[in-house]
């Protein structure tokens, strides 16, 4: 109940109001999936939010527990879908870890290179999915999926998947890729300077862009990191911290790229920062195909043929599109992993929307929940 | 949704059970329509590896945590299930004229299909894609369209978890007849990789009619408009047939 | 698992960690609790009671040394009749070192005070783990269903006992799969399978299942029936 606030008039009225719960969901428009909010709104100003997870609660975890080290590649690149190849990449690594494989060079390369072009073409769509939120409807869209469409033509030359590849393995990748890789990624750098540059036209000036996203959603430094909140939604919030600089993985040691940090926290920030992510993995990119061997093999020599990790666990963290992407594996040494957690980026990323959605319109409050880019299938599994 | 005492909900009885809308914290007045569709879901019972009729179901109780607004909308807001209308023109055209309106009548209607945006995991970004300009669904008058009231054909692209039924359910309910659906991918259609888990709906046709099936996981984008193309021959074979 | 698997069954040896690690400080800022350091493939493992968790977290988030201001990670892994244990992943920012937190709860008592005092992020985690294993967190805030329907939390699914489904016997058939291999499967969950009179055409298809699916002859004489 809250009184409204009315200007001094002669009736000087005091008016019982009754706050209402909105809900948002689990269909909406705005194509983030099926995540349900109930707003409580008193007037226009949203004053709780209460998340509903769990629509797309699918049981990956439980379903890797039954399948081989290898099948459950699959399940990876099924939670994260926009950023299969970073998923695949942070598993994979785990069970190296566990069974001591050491990739070889090129095929560290063909991973880091596919894995890039896949954070490229994820935070494409996030440019579209927002600018769409916002108003965009359908301009947007077609810019990221224009660039998508080239770099996914891409996966599909290499993987043979447009979208679920399944083609990275423990110790390398599962077969080499075709001979005209470099032209191909040579050319797809080019064109994605070129539709980043797009994107930037439409939307970074834009006045009524600017208008709904400044100030939207303010996340402090303190509170992101209380609520476990990581990559681009920290980033904008102040810290300084990539998981690929910090804590490298794979070869990122080798090569020379900056991590955009913002400064307010708000989701104006986070658009920007991932669209600097967007360049400055083209810059990876760009040194890694000169890096990168041009023969070589893409497995190790002697794979066994029945995976069999050491007993051990391990916690592998990868700088994924959306955050921090973590898998604890417990291996106790059969085929099968004996217990497969999936730390998915949008699941603790998503905790903090209570956090910054209190105090704002409900129209921010789908600006808010655009920014912080989540895909329902990392927060349910 | 309701739980039978002592067994574990079935994914048969998960429409049956929710027939109000998932805004309202709890249906307020289901027990009619779950005894009504109660005998449809019996003939289902001696089907190879179907699920069992699900018994009768009891009654939820209202829990005391819903605000005031949603307990005055939920009345309003229970969806029933219309008959199937006899169109005008069949009533108001003598017969020698039908045959060629059936004709006219679904070409217009398999030239404009409006699919609602019903986007639900990783199919959903295909969709998009084929949606978008690479691939282009909007040269065949396909134009996504959120609200569920004014489209005619569902895509549901994605796993139906047995939390999420009701909602399709009920969206399916909220779409005006003459409705298709559309399961792309393997999960819509049996469950998918996700099959063997006991929240997740193996496949959409459980609790909605489906007319077309697009296998994939994820179905190509030249997949999903292969689907549309047989839908849309499907719309012209059956004209005679549909109200 | 397999069969094959559970017979191969072992744990991880403890291996205590090299001095100048973590463990260190921890023994520095708690030297009264008993904690068993492991060398865990990236990160160093802390095995202590689950009576001792509380104090613990709470000096590894407000001890200056240890500042582990950052929870990655909380989950629960199921060691059946031992017991599920419940695993705090930790990152400082500040320091920039990692551990990692296990207590091991008996099978029979599952609770363990929360840890959303300390780090707000844990909330979610904590509902999680209570959806999929049944662990009560005490002092949480709010214990509902997290990622299950609301009514259907009676049976934990991330439990060892609660197996998948097996594959309809149709689908067995057509993929050569060994069905009825999945365990227990609970009465009234609806994956029963029923064993219908073989329709002619099931009898014909068999015979082309078992020549092109040699492994699954344990599947053939069901699907004849």
């Amino acid at each position: 109940m809250a009184e409204s606030q009315q200007p001094e008039t002669a009736l000087d009225q005091e008016f019982e109001t009754i706050d209402l719960n909105i809900n948002i969901g689990p269909q909406h428009p705005a194509t983030h999936g099926v995540f349900r909010m109930v707003l409580t709104v008193d007037g226009e100003v949203v004053v709780d939010v209460t998340p509903h997870i769990g629509y797309m609660h699918r049981g990956a975890e439980k379903l890797s527990e039954s399948l081989d080290y290898r099948q459950a590649i699959g399940f990876q690149d099924r939670t994260d879908y926009l950023g299969g190849f970073n998923c695949e990449l942070c598993y994979v690594q785990a069970v190296e870890k566990l069974a001591g494989l050491e990739p070889p060079e090129r095929a560290e390369y063909i991973r880091v290179i596919l894995a890039e072009f896949n954070r490229i073409t994820s935070h494409f769509m996030f440019l579209g999915a927002f600018g769409t939120d916002l108003g965009v409807f359908g301009t947007a869209f077609t810019y990221a999926f224009r660039e998508r469409e080239y770099i996914q033509d891409l996966f599909e030359e290499v993987s043979g998947d447009r979208l679920m590849y399944a083609y990275f393995r423990p110790g390398g990748v599962a077969w080499d890729v075709p001979s005209n890789f470099k032209e191909r990624v040579r050319w797809l750098t080019k064109q994605a300077r070129v539709g980043a540059d797009d994107m930037d036209k439409l939307l970074t000036d834009n006045e009524i862009f600017i208008a709904r996203t400044r100030g939207v959603g303010v996340l402090s430094v303190e509170d992101a990191i209380d609520y476990g909140v990581t990559g681009p939604i920290l980033r904008a919030s102040g810290m300084d911290y990539d998981l690929r600089k910090k804590e490298p993985y794979s070869i990122y040691d080798r090569f020379d790229f900056d991590a955009p940090v913002g400064t307010n926290g708000d989701s104006y920030d986070r658009y920007l920062v991932r669209l600097e992510e967007v360049r400055q993995s083209l810059r990876i990119i760009d040194q890694a195909i000169e890096q990168m061997p041009d023969e070589g093999p893409i497995l190790p020599e002697r794979l066994p043929r029945a995976l069999r990790p050491a007993a051990g666990e391990v916690y592998m963290r990868c700088e994924n599109p959306r955050g921090e992407y973590g898998i604890y594996l417990v291996s106790r040494g059969g085929t099968q992993p004996y217990r497969l957690r999936i730390r998915g980026a949008s699941f603790c990323n998503l905790s903090a929307l209570r956090q910054m959605t209190i105090g704002h319109y409900i129209a921010d409050a789908v600006t808010i929940l655009g920014s912080i880019d989540i895909v329902l299938c990392e927060v349910d599994r | 949704m309701e739980v039978n005492e002592g067994q574990t909900p079935e994914p048969g009885e998960t429409p049956e059970g929710a027939a109000a809308e998932p805004a309202a914290e709890t249906p307020a007045a289901e027990t009619p329509e779950a005894v009504a569709a109660a005998p449809k879901a019996a003939a289902t019972a001696s089907v190879p590896g179907r699920v069992p009729a699900p018994q009768a179901l009891v009654e939820a109780p209202v829990p005391a945590r819903i605000s005031l607004g949603v307990q005055l909308e939920a009345a309003r807001l229970t969806p029933v299930e219309l008959e199937h209308p006899k169109a005008l023109y069949r009533s108001v055209l003598p017969g020698i004229l039908q045959v060629p309106a059936d004709y006219v009548i679904a070409a217009a209607r398999k030239s404009s299909l409006w699919p609602m945006t019903f986007g639900l995991a990783c199919c959903a970004i295909e969709m998009i894609a084929t949606y978008m300009s690479h691939h282009d669904l909007d040269r065949f008058g396909i134009v996504p369209w959120p609200s569920p009231r004014q489209c005619d054909v569902m895509i549901v692209a994605g796993t139906v978890t047995k939390k999420m039924a009701p909602a399709v359910k009920l969206l399916y309910q909220q779409m005006p007849n003459p409705k298709w659906v559309i399961s792309m991918g393997a999960c819509a259609t049996n469950g998918g990789p996700y099959t063997r888990y006991d929240r997740v709906l193996q496949g959409v046709d459980k609790i909605v009619p489906v007319d077309v099936y697009v296998p994939g996981c994820p179905p190509r984008p030249e997949a999903l408009m292969d689907g549309f193309i047989a839908l849309q021959n499907k719309i012209m074979e059956e004209r005679g047939r549909t109200g | 698992m397999s069969p094959e698997d559970r017979r191969r069954e072992q744990d991880a040896p403890i291996v205590p960690p090299e001095p100048g690690t973590i463990a260190d400080l921890f023994a520095a800022a708690l030297p009264d609790l008993a904690i068993t350091p492991n060398q865990g493939a990236l990160d160093v493992i802390l095995i202590v009671g689950r009576d001792d968790v509380p104090r613990l977290l709470e000096a590894a988030k407000t001890d200056p040394n240890l500042a582990f201001d950052f929870l990655r990670n909380l989950s629960g892994v199921d060691y059946e009749a031992e017991g599920i244990d419940v695993v705090y992943h930790l990152h400082s920012y500040r320091h920039g070192h990692d551990v990692t937190v296990k207590a091991r709860l008996p099978a029979d008592d599952l609770h363990i005070k929360t840890a959303s005092t300390l780090w707000r992020g844990a909330d979610w985690h904590e509902r999680e783990a209570r959806d999929m294993f049944g662990v009560i967190f005490d002092g949480h805030p709010n214990l509902v269903p997290l990622l299950l329907p609301d009514d259907m939390d009676d049976h934990f699914p991330l439990r060892k006992d609660n197996p998948l489904a097996p594959l309809e016997e149709w689908q067995g058939t057509a993929l050569g799969a060994n069905v009825g291999e999945a365990g227990h499967i609970p009465a009234g969950s609806g994956f029963e399978v029923e064993k219908v009179e073989a329709a002619p055409e099931t009898a014909e298809t068999a015979p082309e299942a078992a020549e092109t699916t040699p492994e699954a002859v344990e599947a053939t004489p069901e699907a004849k029936e």
